[in-house]
């Protein structure tokens, strides 16, 4: 199956900043695709070159396979991190004039409007001015302006942000829903747990450069640390006396033991049981958050 | 460019102006405006100075009597001249100059602070041997009582002197009638006969209007571009078209909301100054005649309207893209008020003498030439190849401006931050 969006050593100067040097990627259809980082990491540089908004400097963006061309507009989906509306237009009108500039007639987009300000809760909102509605609200109308027109490829730059917990799940549901099929999103983050729970995909970058890429599973067990849960009654104290067991860490009502690379989970189990009454014992995959920390530690060592 | 997105963000510019309160409210508030601006002072003078009560010592005992029957013309001709309503007279109390004229003079002071006398009025010999005579009021700032007032006592005094001289009093009056001067445009499309003031104010009429809408439109696109920047609504847009799709769009559609309140009022116009039209209402004084708008004006005015907005809105499009807020961007702009400016201190003189050398050189300065070129066809259409190079430089002008901001735009409106410096903005004309 042909990507549905694909860079190739894509590198964006300012000056002498590099913003983005030398990034590759593949965002395969039917699935979501994280592009994590902190801040200032190049994120939204990257975004920005994916959709033509600034040209890079080297390096090569193809979408469905080939060059980006005028009419991708039409197909393509971008929630900018830096976004608005306008305040005087209802809400109605403004998601009409989105859906018209990406090629959508005021008419074929009325009822998919309709629809969508269901599914977010806020029809009664239609005929109202944007300026009226809180900032949730405007995300939930830019969200749908986004991808009213019902595009092969989204781009959200940071869509979650300023959004409340329920409206965060909303949004994950929806997404959730959207890819499928021929369907791909693409989506940055600097918060680990939202991608974790998201993504199919990622692509870690630090200061311009990719750090880490591929699918999430394969790292996740790439990355795994010899580590285990536990809950257990007993003096706790007495685990670090356990051989094999190098740390123990608090973690949500029990401990988290991190072991001796060579060490085998059941033979440590088998002394914690000596002396301890174990209630709960499983091996754990590390968070992305973990993983991000020690790699662009590692990247910039 | 695509036409589509243009037209699509042509259309939204536009009725997003129209839906505006400010736009009706400005369409409706100018024209009542300039009518009050017009007709209120005459009312004004109509109604107020209605019978006035003056007090008059004739130390001469000849001026008071004639001034009384010259006031009474006076008034009635200006009932006439002003189609009835309120007559304006005035009501002449001749004092006996028995008295010690210190009392007199303190009595009649009194009169008129206590509201029983408008005016004095004091005729002295030796004072009327230089040419003067006194007139105490409240009041001293009522030009068209005291215009009157001295003509009228002129005449008199005038005639008193030529019967002393030996002329025959009625060989005078005959001499010294008034003549009202009728003054007739001449122009390639025939005469036409037109009152100075209505030529004047016709002139200064479309001037005023050109320029304060020109410079008004231009500033709401630059407060349309602000707008979307600060609002962070342009980069949302920019996912579907782009820069200069949406300045084509922004600059079109702003265009044509100034374009309808331009067709408003001019309509309102032609409509108001067609032959005929006024009698309908009776509301407009008889004898005043509004100038008729040449169809000529007008299609010069509308273009000069395009030419105009076009070199302000770009200019006004590359501050509002280049700053983040209005008050930086309104430091910049009040440069801008230099070109704005100057077409004022060059009204009076092109329209004292449309074609002295100062006239032609300024109207065709480009930057000027909507304003200045637009006076001088309105009062006295200048020769052909005038007009052509002005449409000509101004529309050269108006390309490069044209140019140079879509190559600001595309880069200033994604720029948040600090303050670009000028070197900055001349590199971000020669990125590709």
């Amino acid at each position: 199956m042909t990507p549905s969006l694909e860079l190739k050593s894509v590198c964006k100067a300012y000056g002498n900043f590099v913003a983005v040097d030398n990034v590759s990627l593949v965002v395969e259809p039917g699935s979501i695709f994280g592009l994590l980082g902190p801040n200032g990491a190049g994120k939204t540089t990257t975004l920005r070159m994916i959709m033509d908004i600034i040209a890079p400097d080297s390096g090569e963006v193809l979408l469905y396979g080939r060059s980006r061309q005028p009419g991708d507009t039409e197909t393509v989906g971008y929630l900018p991190e830096e976004r608005g509306l306008y305040r005087k237009m209802t809400v109605v009108d403004h998601l009409a004039y989105f859906a018209e500039l990406h090629g959508m007639r005021r008419a074929e987009s009325l009822p998919k409007i309709e629809t969508w300000l269901g599914r977010v809760e806020l029809a009664s909102w239609a005929r109202r001015r944007v300026e009226e509605l809180s900032k949730g609200m405007q995300q939930k109308i830019q969200l749908i302006g986004t991808v009213l027109h019902e595009p092969d490829l989204l781009i959200l730059d940071e869509p979650f942000s300023g959004l409340d917990p329920i409206n965060q799940i909303l949004f994950k549901d929806l997404l959730e829903e959207y890819k499928s099929g021929s369907r791909a999103v693409i989506l940055s983050t600097h918060i680990m747990e939202q991608a974790e729970k998201l993504c199919d995909q990622i692509c870690l970058i630090s200061r311009g450069q990719s750090v880490l890429s591929g699918d999430l599973s394969t790292i996740k067990r790439e990355f795994g640390l010899n580590s285990y849960r536990l809950v257990a009654r007993g003096d706790l104290d007495r685990l670090s006396l356990v051989p094999g067991i190098t740390k123990v860490l608090p973690s949500n009502g029990g401990v988290r033991l991190l072991l001796e690379p060579e060490a085998k989970g059941s033979a440590v189990l088998g002394e914690i049981a000596q002396i301890l009454d174990v209630h709960e014992f499983h091996s754990e995959e590390p968070e992305l958050e973990e993983i991000f920390i020690r790699v662009v530690k590692d990247a910039h060592l | 460019m695509r036409i589509s997105k243009v037209k699509t963000i042509t259309k939204r510019e536009y009725l997003a102006r129209l839906k505006s309160k400010g736009f009706w409210i400005s369409t409706i508030a100018l024209p009542v405006l300039m009518a009050a601006w017009a007709v209120v002072p005459g009312l004004m003078v109509a109604n107020t100075r209605a019978g006035q009560t003056l007090a008059v010592v004739d130390l001469t005992g000849r001026v008071a009597k004639p001034l009384a029957e010259q006031l009474d013309e006076w008034s009635k001709r200006s009932t006439d001249l002003l189609g009835g309503g309120q007559p304006v007279s005035f009501e002449l109390e001749i004092m006996p100059p028995g008295e010690d004229a210190d009392t007199l003079r303190q009595r009649l002071d009194r009169q008129v602070l206590d509201g029983e006398i408008d005016a004095w009025i004091w005729i002295d010999e030796d004072l009327l041997a230089e040419d003067r005579v006194e007139y105490h009021s409240e009041s001293v700032s009522n030009f068209i009582t005291q215009e009157v007032l001295g003509s009228a006592v002129s005449r008199v005094v005038r005639a008193i002197r030529l019967e002393e001289a030996g002329y025959d009093a009625d060989v005078v009056a005959e001499l010294s009638r008034s003549v009202d001067l009728e003054t007739i445009r001449l122009s390639e499309e025939g005469s036409e006969a037109e009152t100075g003031i209505g030529g004047f104010a016709l002139a200064f009429g479309l001037f005023m209007i050109l320029y304060m809408t020109t410079l008004i439109y231009g500033q709401q696109v630059m407060h349309g571009v602000l707008e979307e920047k600060s609002s962070r609504v342009v980069e949302v847009i920019l996912a579907a078209v782009q820069p200069v799709e949406l300045l084509a769009g922004k600059l079109l559609g702003i265009c044509l909301a100034g374009l309808t309140q331009l067709a408003i009022w001019i309509g309102t116009l032609v409509l108001l100054t067609a032959p005929g039209f006024m009698t309908l209402f009776a509301f407009m004084p008889a004898g005043v005649e509004l100038p008729t708008l040449a169809p000529s004006l007008v299609i010069h005015f509308f273009l000069f309207f395009l030419l105009g907005y076009f070199f302000y809105a770009t200019f006004y499009a590359m501050i509002g893209s280049a700053f983040n807020n209005s008050q930086d961007a309104q430091q910049m702009a009040s440069i801008g008020v230099i070109f704005v400016v100057a077409p004022w201190i060059f009204f009076l003189p092109v329209l004292n003498d449309p074609d002295s050398t100062v006239s032609v050189v300024t109207s065709l300065i480009p930057v000027f030439t909507p304003f200045l070129m637009l006076l001088r066809i309105a009062i006295k259409t200048p020769p052909a190849w005038q007009i052509a190079l002005g449409y000509l430089l101004t529309a050269l002008l108006c390309a490069a401006m044209i140019w140079l901001c879509a190559r600001i735009y595309r880069v200033g409106i994604l720029m948040y931050g600090k303050k670009p410096s000028l070197r900055e903005i001349v590199r971000w004309i020669r990125y590709a």
